[in-house]
């Protein structure tokens, strides 16, 4: 389980700021982040398992508060959290059995890791990964030449590879076609539903969130003005998560 | 007010079409003169005469009968080889050993891998020094140390190579896009293993293109040094001149130009490879 508590962020030119952010996600549930661009979704996704740095308050996953952590304590937390990119992050040039395999590598030593010299198991484990995502004809195929959809199905089975618990994903499906995003949600849907995983993805088609949510966030310059299952994100709810800022404020009091 | 789109910044008296043009062509017009007036000062100092373009002919003339290799020139051959591959293995030796220690000083000096700010300015400066030193200046330094011998050559493509290659890999590790590098961060990976297996594959085939480019290059470099520290193609080249063995210096002139081809023609054989290999 996720817990947020009073987490601020003061604006620093370059990432929108939050403003005292509370919630919670549950295992086994898809938590959609969804409001208007710059309202500080990314932010705060990249917060959560501190690739931003942030100024105040608490973000406890599983009671450990990952900002109180030392770096190595931090890197060790930070398996447990996949993450999944918009621009899929795949290192090209490599295959995408080998992609799926860097999300084993804080498991293994310095050397083991820098000469790529994965176990056994660690391969066929990869491998049934590929599986999984529908891709295990295209393990040898090197990751520039897979179309989006398939890179972001390689993302995930990158991060699975890290055993996690938690995945934020931010904004995967933004660069792609409809087929590719039903394929892509239905993974991550898949995860909350078989593996108890805590699913966390920011979004800005409210219909998808609709559709593949049990629970939304709704923020607005850095602020969450809605916090509530699926059922009660009526068309009113979604208007002032999406209105101008001035009337976001005075909605959430 | 209305919009009015603003193509030059305008001073004094509003700009129209007329005197738009009017000022574009003064301009060109300042220019070429500047130029001319510079040829003729320095035509003037060096007493170079401009009609020496005419007699061009008869230069071409006499290397066309003097230099072109005969049937006699040809018993020069084995001695030309021999100092055109020592030549060569001083070009490779000294890029791949650069190659070596520029990789290390990028990691070191490049934003997303480096340590701090302070050693990126060191290592930025210190590959700017040894990159704008020209070849001859090397060779003319290292000389008084190192004497003419081969190593004083290898020695002056080493450090001009390794300035070189060391600002090359910088900017090209510093090209990727930092997300690759945080995609992996996240996963737990640590500094190490990112580099080994982000940041190298990710450069693999630039380094590879900017080495051979710089094989190439210190290939042509190798033969101008050899005329100064008395080794390799560029020593056979002068001994034979020098001693009116024109013959045989043409000799040696067409083997460097054949080798050239030929290191020019494998290192494009070897990038369209990496090329299929990195699309």
């Amino acid at each position: 389980m996720l817990q947020v508590r009073h987490l601020s962020k003061i604006y620093t030119g370059k990432q929108p700021s939050l403003d005292d952010v509370s919630f919670t996600a549950q295992p086994g549930a898809v938590t959609a982040i969804i409001g208007p661009s710059g309202a500080g979704k990314t932010t705060l996704l990249r917060s959560l398992n501190q690739l931003i740095t942030d100024d105040a308050g608490e973000i406890l996953l599983e009671n450990i508060d990952l900002r109180q952590l030392k770096r190595r304590d931090l890197m060790k937390q930070r398996t447990k959290i996949g993450m999944i990119f918009q621009n899929y992050n795949l290192i090209e040039p490599l295959t995408a059995l080998e992609n799926v395999l860097h999300g084993s590598l804080a498991r293994k030593s310095t050397l083991a890791g820098v000469l790529s010299l994965y176990s056994r198991q660690e391969k066929g484990e990869a491998m049934a990964l590929l599986a999984d995502v529908g891709l295990q004809e295209f393990a040898y195929h090197y990751a520039g030449d897979l179309s989006g959809g398939q890179k972001q199905r390689v993302g995930i089975a990158r991060a699975l590879m890290q055993h996690p618990t938690m995945m934020l994903c931010d904004e995967p499906i933004a660069s792609l076609d409809p087929r590719s995003t039903v394929i892509v949600m239905d993974i991550l849907r898949r995860l909350a539903d078989a593996q108890d995983m805590t699913i966390l993805i920011n979004l800005h088609q409210v219909d998808i969130a609709k559709d593949y949510a049990d629970h939304i966030i709704g923020l607005n310059s850095g602020r969450v003005v809605f916090d509530g299952p699926v059922a009660e994100a009526t068309a009113a709810a979604m208007a002032a998560i999406y209105a101008a800022p001035a009337q976001a404020a005075a909605a959430a009091g | 007010m209305p919009l009015r789109p603003r193509l030059l910044p305008q001073r004094g008296e509003p700009m129209t079409m007329t005197s738009f043009f009017r000022k574009k062509r003064l301009h060109l017009t300042l220019l070429i003169s500047l130029l001319l007036a510079a040829y003729a000062a320095a035509a003037l100092i060096l007493n170079f005469n401009s009609l020496s373009f005419l007699y061009l002919h008869l230069g071409i003339d006499w290397l066309a009968v003097n230099f072109i290799p005969n049937s006699q020139s040809l018993q020069y051959w084995g001695n030309i080889l021999e100092a055109l591959v020592r030549t060569l293995l001083v070009a490779v030796a000294s890029t791949s050993v650069a190659g070596v220690f520029a990789l290390g000083l990028a990691l070191l000096g490049a934003q997303p891998t480096g340590p701090n700010a302070a050693l990126r300015w060191l290592i930025r400066g210190f590959a700017s020094v040894l990159r704008n030193i020209p070849i001859v200046g090397w060779a003319l330094l290292l000389l008084f140390s190192f004497k003419q011998n081969d190593f004083t050559g290898f020695l002056a493509l080493f450090f001009l190579s390794l300035g070189f290659l060391t600002r090359a890999f910088m900017e090209t590790i510093e090209a990727i896009d930092v997300e690759k590098i945080q995609a992996l961060q996240v996963t737990g990976a640590n500094y190490w293993q990112v580099v080994a297996q982000a940041v190298l594959p990710e450069i693999l085939t630039p380094v590879l293109s900017w080495l051979l480019y710089m094989i190439e290059n210190n290939i042509r470099d190798a033969t101008l040094v050899g005329l100064l520290t008395g080794t390799g193609i560029g020593f056979v080249f002068d001994l034979y001149y020098k001693s009116l063995r024109y013959g045989p210096a043409g000799l040696v002139v067409l083997a460097i130009i054949m080798l050239v081809i030929a290191v020019e023609t494998v290192s494009s054989l070897i990038e369209r490879r990496i090329g299929m290999i990195a699309d």
